[in-house]
C-alpha cells in the first residue's frame, strides 16, 4: 500500500483568483526518493504545505496509510524554504535540531513506528535515528554542534535544518527548495545524504525548480506546472519531457 | 520605612534597577522577533490610554496598556510583516495614535505633563510607579518561564512553530501585550519616547556572539544596569533629567564594540 495518496488536489489562495494547484494526484511508496520538479510559481511549496496539513485544499483529499491526513498530520514533516527562517536568531546548531522534536499539538505521535522501522534497519546509525546525536552525525553536523546558527555556510545551514525535520518522528519528510542558494558541491553533499536516507527506509520528497543531471539519483520524479505534467521513473520522465514545454526548467546541475 | 522616606533617591534607584533589567531583557526577545517597529508603535499608542484613564480617573497605566495593545492589534490586522506596506502602516498608525492622544488632551479638558510622559521624570518616582514596574518584571519573568521554547521557536521559524502546534497568533499578542506593560512601566524612569533606546541598545551589545536566547537577555540586562545606573549617577551629580541621559549614555554605548578593535 501506498504510504500516502493524494487524488485531484486543486487549491486557491482566494476566490476569483486561478488555482495555484489544479487536480493534482501523486502516490509516494515508503522508503523512495521523490523529486517533485517545476519552474518558480508552479505551485510546488503550495502543494508541501497542503500534504502537510498547513493549507486545506479546496477540493481533493490525502491519506497517509490509509487514513485522511487530518488524522494523520503528524506524520508529515516539512522543511520549509531558507527565507521563512530567521537565521540570524541566537541559537545553536543543537538547539535547533532538538526543536525538531517538540510536538505542541495534540495529534497522534507516531514515535513507536519510527523506532520499530529503524531498528528493522542494519544500519547501525539509523538506530538512534531519533536522538539527536545521532542524527547531527548522519547529516555531518555533529562537529559543528555548539557553533550558531549564523556562523555556519548556507550548506551547514540546511543540513542543520534537514537534521531538525528529521527530527519529528514522522513517516514522510517534505523538503521545500533545500538546495536553493547551495554552491554546486553542497547541493551534490545535500543530495547524497538525502538519497542514503532513502536507502536506509526514510520516505522523502525533495522539491526544486533545478533540472539537472542527478535525477537517476531519485526513484520517482512528478514534474508540476499548477497540473501534474508528468511523473514515474526518472527515465521514463526524461523520454516524457522531450513532449513536454516548459522554459523555466533549466539545464542546471545536481540536486534537482 | 522612614529610611525610605528620609533618602529621596532609593525608590528612584530601585525603579531605575528594575527598567535597567527589565527593558533590555524584553528588548533582546523584541529584537530578535524583528517587532522593533511594534515597539515603537506601541510606545506612541500608550497616549490616548492615558488621557481617557484621567478623564475617567481610573489608573493611568491600565489605560496605557490597553491602548498601546489596541493599537498593536489594529496595526497586526491591517497589515503583516511580508506585507510591503507594513512599515508604512505602521509608521500611519504610530502617527495617528499619537496625535490622537494630542487632540484628546484638550478635548476632554484634562492636565497631562506630557515632557513626563514622553520623557520620564525617574527622580519622582513613588511606590505605584515601583508596583507597576515590579508587576511588569513578572509578568515577563513568567512569560519566561512557562514559555521560553515557544519565544525561540517562534522567533527562529514562524512557520514551522505553527506546524508543531504553537499558537503563534496567541504569543504574538502575549508579547504585545507584555510590551505594554513594560513600556508603561518604564513611563516613569526614561518615559515612553526614550524607553525605545533602553529596550534597543543594550541589546545589540548582548546580541553578540551570545549562542543562545537566554545569554542574550542576561548579558542586554547587564548592560542595561550599567548604562542606567551610570545615567542614574551622572543626572544626580550634574543636576541632568535622567531619562535623556540615559538614552545619551545607550547612543554612546555603541561605541564599545569599535572601541575593543
Amino acid at each position: 500500500m501506498s504510504l500516502l495518496v493524494a487524488e485531484n488536489l486543486t487549491y486557491s489562495y482566494a476566490k476569483n483568483v486561478s488555482p495555484a494547484i489544479t487536480k493534482v494526484s501523486l502516490k509516494i511508496e515508503p522508503g523512495t526518493l521523490t523529486a517533485l520538479v517545476g519552474p518558480n510559481g508552479a505551485g510546488k511549496s503550495t502543494l508541501l504545505k497542503i500534504l502537510q496539513g498547513q493549507c486545506i485544499p479546496d477540493n481533493g483529499q490525502i491519506k497517509i496509510d490509509g487514513e485522511k491526513l487530518i488524522r494523520q498530520r503528524s506524520q508529515v514533516a516539512l522543511m520549509p524554504q531558507r527565507s521563512s527562517m530567521n537565521w540570524k536568531f541566537p541559537i545553536t546548531v543543537e538547539k535547533l535540531v532538538s526543536l525538531g522534536q517538540i510536538k505542541y499539538s495534540k495529534s497522534k505521535s507516531n514515535s513507536p513506528f519510527q523506532i520499530k522501522a529503524l531498528l528493522a534497519n542494519p544500519n547501525a546509525w539509523i538506530n538512534k535515528c531519533c536522538e539527536l546525536e545521532a542524527t547531527m552525525q548522519r547529516v555531518g553536523i555533529a562537529n559543528i554542534a555548539n557553533r550558531r546558527l549564523d556562523s555556519l555556510s548556507g550548506g551547514q545551514q540546511q543540513r542543520a535544518l534537514l537534521a531538525k525535520t528529521l527530527m519529528s518522528p514522522a513517516k514522510i519528510y517534505l523538503l521545500d527548495e533545500p538546495c536553493a542558494a547551495l554552491d554546486p558541491p553542497a547541493k551534490d553533499d545535500f543530495l547524497k545524504i538525502v538519497r542514503q536516507l532513502a536507502d536506509a527506509g526514510l520516505s522523502l520528497m525533495v522539491s526544486s525548480h533545478d533540472w539537472g543531471t542527478s535525477l537517476n539519483s531519485y526513484d520517482q520524479v512528478i514534474v508540476l506546472d499548477k497540473a501534474v505534467l508528468a511523473s514515474g521513473s526518472p527515465d521514463s520522465i526524461k523520454d516524457k519531457l522531450e513532449d513536454i514545454n516548459i522554459s523555466s526548467i533549466e539545464d542546471n546541475d545536481c540536486c534537482d | 520605612m522612614s529610611f525610605i522616606n528620609n533618602n529621596w533617591w532609593i525608590l528612584p534607584l530601585i525603579v531605575t534597577i528594575f527598567s535597567g533589567i527589565l527593558c533590555p531583557a524584553m528588548g533582546t526577545v523584541l529584537i530578535t522577533h524583528k517587532r522593533l517597529l511594534q515597539v515603537n508603535l506601541i510606545s506612541h499608542c500608550v497616549l490616548p490610554g492615558l488621557a481617557l484613564a484621567y478623564a475617567f480617573e481610573i489608573n493611568p497605566s491600565i489605560g496605557g496598556v490597553v491602548s498601546g495593545l489596541l493599537g498593536s492589534v489594529v496595526a497586526e490586522s491591517l497589515t503583516n510583516r511580508k506585507s510591503e506596506n507594513y512599515e508604512a502602516v505602521m509608521n500611519t498608525i504610530l502617527a495617528g495614535m499619537l496625535g490622537f492622544g494630542v487632540i484628546l488632551i484638550p478635548l476632554l479638558g484634562i492636565r497631562i505633563d506630557l515632557e513626563t510622559v514622553l520623557f520620564g521624570d525617574l527622580f519622582v518616582a513613588n511606590f505605584v510607579d515601583l508596583l507597576e514596574t515590579i508587576i511588569a518584571f513578572s509578568v515577563f519573568m513568567l512569560l519566561m518561564a512557562f514559555g521560553y521554547e515557544k519565544v525561540v521557536y517562534v522567533g527562529l521559524d514562524p512557520e514551522g512553530a505553527s506546524a508543531s502546534g504553537i499558537n503563534v497568533s496567541f504569543l504574538n499578542l502575549a508579547l504585545s501585550f507584555t510590551t505594554a506593560l513594560v513600556i508603561v512601566s518604564s513611563m516613569q524612569a526614561v518615559g515612553v519616547i526614550l524607553v525605545i533606546a533602553l529596550l534597543s541598545t543594550p541589546t545589540l551589545l548582548g546580541l553578540n556572539k551570545a549562542h543562545s536566547l537566554r545569554i542574550a537577555m542576561i548579558r542586554s540586562s547587564f548592560f542595561g544596569l550599567c548604562i542606567s545606573l551610570l545615567g542614574f549617577i551622572l543626572s544626580i551629580v550634574f543636576n541632568l533629567s535622567p531619562g535623556p541621559a540615559i538614552s545619551v549614555i545607550c547612543v554612546a554605548s555603541l561605541l564599545i564594540p569599535k572601541l575593543r578593535k
